[in-house]
């Protein structure tokens, strides 16, 4: 009679400490996880992805194109925070970036950072590289336009429940005469009900 | 024969237990008795020491706001503002996971004492994260960043407010005044005169609480904010009120700005007291234990600056965390001594039953109640007992400061302390200064 009763009791206390321990699984990458209702790698994803498929679809850049005949070279300015929450905005402009790049239908600029960087570098080849292999200075490609924009947030609660609206601005800028020939506005709303009891 | 000898073992082994619980229970320190030696490293200002010390103190998750605000500010202390904010964030962290109640805790404070209930903070402690994190990131020159906290300290307020409307303490007059400072670097004129409004109000309200003033260099920022959005009505009221001519402070404006924060002394510290309440129940007297605050001792009133010998401001006290800390633990009283009654008479309930069976039990029953009966004596330590600011209106360019600490008769009390600093025409300079540790923090 000892020896089913052990077992039931050993069968119990292993259940209790797996579910003590930490588990980690893998999940897809597009998938939907929302834990804290805070910006999360969904809505850069998905807010990045859509804001440059309607960009794209806008009369500017056709009119670019018939005008210049090439594509237009973009390059990402500031996007500000000034939401109520520590966004990773690099994570954000890098899924624009990403966005923009994939499309094919735009030159992409590197940033003043980055250029910086490989000037240092094309300098270095000036001096160290063989002269087949060395590239020019003053071939850089200027954009044509700058992508600048913002991430707003509304915050409205009652008691446990809140709801966040969240508004990202992008505005694509001429940098030949400071025009803005496009300007997006993506908004999410989020509703987050937190409990009122726990264990 | 055999079954008495064996009521008598069992008899035993529970007195035995109860002793050890007892022994055990007695040896328990309440939280504040057992953060002194952080508190004395902090007096021998050595906040690494002070850091090193609060490391090695085992913390039970209950407590672990405590452990990471403390962190915060040492390393804030210490200059490590982005180590310091990423402890904010685990404290911030905190509230959220634990702000919900509790079915177990809730049990366990009614059986034992309050002191078993996780700590989200004070309402002022939880402003003050937000606070620290926004002086934090201007230190790191990421206004953005500061500007986020001032939306969170508003969501916060907010919250607070809808918890208990009708108290001043639910409105924060440093965490507006500091936004508005914020605001106004960020030129965002007509959010800073909001904050700035926001800011006069509740120190008018919190003047009825406790003595605060309104500061002078507020009064200077509604002028100059309602001019520059161009509310003239409200211009003209200010003016009058605060006899201030615009003209006077437009004239001293030269572009720049030295925005001075001196954290002065240490929070005041609960400690646990005893009282004899009649029990509502029995008729008879019981034992309850209350936190009451004791204030931590200090000589310095205010700081001054001298700017390369020219020039010379005092700080202003723009946050009286030390009253505050005391009002809201007043405004918590009743509701404290009410848990406390209602615990105290089941333990006494308890025992009484116990008694009945055994009058060893009973009277050991009631020890061990007596002894679990514990006030919860946790608060913020680290946190200073004043906030002070001086704003100094400089042109761009390099300035040595020296920085004398004065008592209540304006006579020095230490050594001037030197520190360089550059001011750019483009945003303000900002620098903290706590006084216990003797540590400027530069931004340069």
């Amino acid at each position: 009679m000892k020896s089913p009763a052990r077992f039931v009791y050993l069968i119990i206390m292993t259940m209790i400490l797996a579910a003590c321990g930490t588990q980690v699984s893998r999940v897809a990458v597009e998938e939907t996880h929302d834990l804290s209702g805070a910006w999360n790698d969904t809505d850069s994803r998905l807010v990045s992805e859509e804001m440059i498929k309607d960009m794209l679809d806008r009369p500017w850049y056709k009119t670019h194109n018939q005008r210049h005949n090439k594509v237009p070279a973009v390059i990402v300015g500031t996007v500000r925070n000034l939401s109520h929450e520590h966004i990773n905005l690099n994570t954000f402009v890098a899924d624009i970036e990403r966005a923009m790049i994939n499309s094919g239908q735009i030159e992409f600029v590197a940033s003043s950072e980055e250029r910086q960087e490989i000037r240092e570098e094309r300098k270095d080849q000036d001096l160290n590289a063989t002269e087949t292999s060395r590239k020019a200075m003053g071939q850089e490609l200027g954009a044509d336009y700058m992508l600048k924009g913002s991430i707003n947030t509304i915050i409205d609660m009652e008691d446990k429940t809140q709801v966040r609206y969240y508004q990202v601005d992008l505005d694509l800028i001429s940098l030949k005469d400071n025009r803005k020939v496009w300007l997006g506005q993506k908004k999410i709303k989020k509703l987050i009900k937190n409990s009122s009891l726990r264990y | 024969m055999q079954s008495h000898s064996r009521t008598c073992f069992i008899a035993m082994s529970r007195t035995l237990c109860l002793g050890m619980a007892l022994v055990f229970l007695s040896a328990c320190a309440s939280y504040s008795q057992s953060f002194s030696p952080v508190e004395r490293n902090l007096f021998d200002n050595d906040p690494a020491k002070a850091l090193e010390t609060l490391d090695k103190q085992d913390y039970p998750k209950r407590d672990m706001f405590l452990y990471y605000s403390n962190k915060a500010l040492l390393l804030r202390m210490l200059g490590q503002f982005s180590e310091s904010n990423k402890q904010l964030e685990l404290a911030k962290n905190i509230i959220t996971e634990f702000s919900a109640t509790s079915v177990s805790e809730e049990s366990s404070a009614f059986i034992i004492n309050d002191a078993t209930r996780s700590y989200i903070g004070s309402p002022v402690e939880q402003i003050m994260l937000h606070i620290y994190a926004a002086l934090n990131y201007l230190e790191l020159n990421d206004r953005d960043a500061a500007r986020v906290e001032v939306l969170q300290v508003d969501i916060r307020l907010k919250e607070l407010t809808q918890e208990n409307p009708d108290s001043a303490l639910s409105i924060d007059p440093f965490a507006h005044y500091l936004s508005g400072i914020i605001y106004e670097d960020l030129h965002e004129w007509s959010d800073a005169l909001i904050a700035y409004r926001k800011s006069y109000e509740a120190y008018l309200s919190h003047n009825q609480l406790y003595t605060i003033a309104v500061p002078l260099q507020l009064k200077q920022s509604l002028i100059l904010m309602s001019h520059k959005v161009g509310i003239k009505d409200e211009l003209n009221k200010y003016e009058k009120e605060f006899e201030i001519k615009l003209s006077d402070l437009i004239s001293k404006n030269p572009g720049s700005e030295l925005v001075f924060i001196f954290h002065n002394g240490l929070a005041p510290i609960k400690r646990e007291h005893a009282i004899q309440v009649l029990s509502p129940v029995s008729g008879k007297f019981i034992r309850i234990a209350l936190p009451s605050y004791e204030s931590r001792s200090n000589f310095v009133a205010k700081a001054k600056i001298n700017i390369n010998n020219e020039i010379s401001q005092t700080t202003e006290l723009a946050e009286d965390i030390a009253s505050l800390q005391i009002k809201t633990l007043q405004q918590h009283t009743p509701a404290i001594t009410a848990r406390a009654i209602a615990r105290a008479v089941a333990k006494y309930k308890i025992a009484d039953n116990a008694g009945d069976q055994s009058p060893v039990a009973g009277l050991l029953v009631n020890v061990i109640g007596l002894v679990t009966e514990r006030a919860d004596t946790r608060s913020w330590l680290t946190l200073p007992a004043e906030i002070q600011v001086a704003r100094i209106k400089l042109p761009a360019g390099e300035y040595r400061l020296d920085i004398e600490l004065l008592n209540d008769s304006d006579n020095m009390v230490m050594q001037p302390q030197s520190v360089n600093i550059r001011i750019s025409d483009q945003h303000k300079h900002y620098l903290s200064w706590h006084r216990i540790a003797n540590t400027i923090s530069t931004r340069h």
